[in-house]
């Protein structure tokens, strides 16, 4: 910025030049304009973006509002013409919704304490309470977060097999417990950079007071750690939620164990097998489970019900989480 | 914590020795925090790793209560890179990890770009910012597999749109081509429309990762090049890209590893493993391994050249 500036002897003060001031007029505006310039771009840009993110979802959900003869209307597009909830009805059926739910809930809750409970004080010893070598050990947690699962997983399963844990939701306790569950590397790094950036005042002052290591992490650090905690918890938990991976290595899905992804899996594969073995045909006519289009819709309803507890979960976690994790400094 | 019963016992010696002991009560400390994942971490990683690795080497027949292990050299290997063609995908592994490998190519440096630019813009002040940063996270909470498997049967779906004809309303393609555009830029552009939806859902915990590494940069060197008159354009060279560079391979790293953990490599593998091939999976997963660490090989040497990732303030 040049503003031409003319100084007054006489009145011994600096005065802006007419012509100068006209200029900061222009500049002025031409800054305005750029501004709304930027908020209108941003705005599409963004709009558009969510709208992609979202229109799945808006879409599966008119589908599976729309009576299952709707299907067989090739008018009715977007919004359906006789609105019912049979869809998600049927496609409870073929999940076997509750079981399957509540199994889900109790496998994703239990791994998601045992995660953030190895995780958090596998990432504190390596950030506060170093001793020779704990680099190269750490050096190790790096290499299972790049080595992939599929690498380890036949070896784990003959493991488990011997020691006859294959085919419960044990398995997953095990590897959740001792830090190996689904991506714990990744959640170790984010507690060790977390803990080394806490003040190192916070841990003197509680060992002038004579705290024990113990209690300094129980009762100093854990408590301001809550960012990494929800952050961590709520990736365990829907990571977990979302596996089909050791799910079906491990066998964890059977009649009696059913979960809502191996459940989601099998019925999408064959919906019309899914629907006939559960009797969910006889609830309709020939007419409409004969077109691919319903099954197909079906199947998608499914898959709604799979993702709704989440996004009904993460609608009350999200501002916590979103702000969580600016604070918590991730990356240090 | 059962441990509680002997942290009592420790601290009548600590309040005496306080000095000595400290460090000493640190290393207990260390060993017991990290036990259960030490232990984990040989049970579950180590033995696994190099008993798959001596696996790809045999070909397993299951049998009734033991494994029959046959001595075959490399010719699992030999057969993963030639012969194989899978019977669910009926794709063959070699064409999926050459598909995989352009892929990463590909992708990534579009991925590291596009959430670097996601993250300083969702970092802004605007009206709804809440609301859209919580729509961002949302392909992070439903990045699965098994729902993309069910929206997978939506395929038909789509088809019947399309044949309604309100699937497409222009086809952007066709309309670059007209415009004389060379045909490989125009397949680029379109594949990278197409994959939209994918680069956002995997762009998720990266633009995450950038918005906190964005945000514990000091505000004060943002407010003293505001005073100096810098625009915004100025401030992302100058401030924000440096500050933000060590990052950026930690975030490469998380993407690759996603971009390899969800690609149709490892469904492969996965498929073979359940069918029982076991000898060869092993060997496809070694196969996939030493991929993975070659890509992050040249991504090192690639961030070492350019020097990303050193720190950008020399002390």
């Amino acid at each position: 910025m040049n503003i031409k500036i003319t100084a007054d002897r006489t009145l011994g003060k600096l005065t802006l030049v007419e012509a100068a001031k006209e200029h900061g007029k222009q500049l002025r505006r031409i800054r305005k304009f750029q501004s709304i310039l930027l908020s209108v771009l941003r705005g599409l840009l963004l709009g558009g973006l969510c709208f992609i993110i979202l229109y799945p979802v808006i879409q599966q959900v008119l589908l599976g509002l729309r009576a299952p003869i709707d299907s067989n209307d090739p008018s009715v597009i977007w919004i359906p013409k006789n609105w019912s909830l049979q869809n998600f009805e049927l496609a409870a059926i073929v999940l076997d919704y509750w079981n399957s739910l509540v199994n889900t809930f109790k496998l994703s809750g239990i791994s998601m304490v045992l995660q953030v409970a190895s995780t958090a004080l596998a990432g504190y010893a390596f950030s506060r309470l170093k001793f020779r070598g704990s680099n190269i050990l750490f050096f190790f947690v790096i290499l299972t977060i790049i080595i992939p699962p599929q690498a380890l997983s036949l070896a784990q399963y003959l493991y488990f097999r011997e020691i006859g844990i294959v085919g419960s939701e044990n398995a997953i306790y095990l590897m959740s417990g001792l830090g190996q569950g689904i991506r714990s590397g990744i959640f170790i790094y984010i507690f060790r950079s977390f803990f080394q950036g806490l003040p190192k005042e916070l841990e003197e002052a509680a060992q002038v007071d004579g705290a024990s290591v113990f209690r300094i992490f129980w009762n100093v650090m854990l408590p301001n750690a809550r960012g990494a905690i929800v952050t961590v918890g709520l990736f365990a938990f829907v990571w977990q939620w979302n596996d089909t991976y050791y799910a079906s290595i491990f066998n964890i899905s059977s009649e009696a164990f059913p979960i809502l992804t191996m459940r989601l899996v099998n019925a999408a594969e064959n919906v019309y097998a899914a629907l006939f073995y559960t009797g969910g045909l006889s609830l309709i006519g020939q007419d409409v489970w004969s077109n691919p289009m319903f099954l197909a819709t079906i199947s998608n309803v499914a898959a709604l019900l799979m993702m709704l507890p989440l996004l009904i979960m993460y609608l009350f976690v999200q501002r916590q989480f979103v702000e969580s994790i600016e604070r918590t400094g991730i990356v240090g | 914590m059962q441990d509680t019963a002997s942290n009592k016992q420790l601290n009548p010696n600590g309040k005496k020795k306080f000095e000595m002991t400290y460090k000493r009560q640190k290393l207990l400390w260390a060993v017991v925090f990290l036990l259960p994942w030490f232990i984990g971490l040989l049970l579950l990683f180590i033995v696994p790793f190099f008993q798959s690795l001596n696996y790809s080497f045999y070909k397993l027949t299951p049998q009734v209560g033991s494994i029959l292990f046959e001595h075959v050299g490399f010719d699992n290997y030999l057969y993963a890179l030639n012969q194989h063609v899978s019977t669910s995908t009926s794709t063959s592994f070699s064409v999926e990890m050459i598909n995989t490998m352009t892929d990463v190519a590909f992708n990534l440096p579009v991925l590291l770009i596009f959430s670097l630019f996601m993250a300083v813009l969702l970092n802004m002040k605007f009206k709804g910012r809440a609301i859209v940063r919580a729509i961002f996270f949302v392909p992070v909470i439903l990045n699965s597999a098994a729902v993309a498997s069910a929206l997978g049967g939506g395929s038909i779906m789509t088809e019947i749109l399309e044949q309604q004809g309100i699937g497409q309303i222009f086809d952007l393609h066709f309309f670059l081509l007209q415009t004389g555009i060379p045909e490989f830029m125009v397949n680029f552009v379109v594949g990278l429309i197409d994959r939209i939806y994918d680069i956002l859902s995997l762009s998720g915990v990266p633009i995450l990762l950038f918005l906190a590494s964005i945000q514990s940069i000091p505000k004060h060197l943002y407010e003293a090049a505001k005073i100096e008159g810098a625009t915004g354009y100025e401030t992302f060279w100058l401030i924000t890209l440096p500050n933000v560079s060590p990052h950026i391979l930690t975030v490469v790293v998380y993407a690759l590893v996603d971009t390899f953990l969800t690609s149709p490599v490892s469904g492969i593998i996965q498929h073979e493993l359940n069918t029982q091939n076991w000898g060869l999976s092993s060997a496809m997963a070694w196969i996939y391994v030493l991929f993975i660490l070659g890509t992050l090989l040249v991504v090192f040497l690639l961030a070492k050249i350019f020097k990303v990732g050193g720190s950008h303030y020399e002390h």
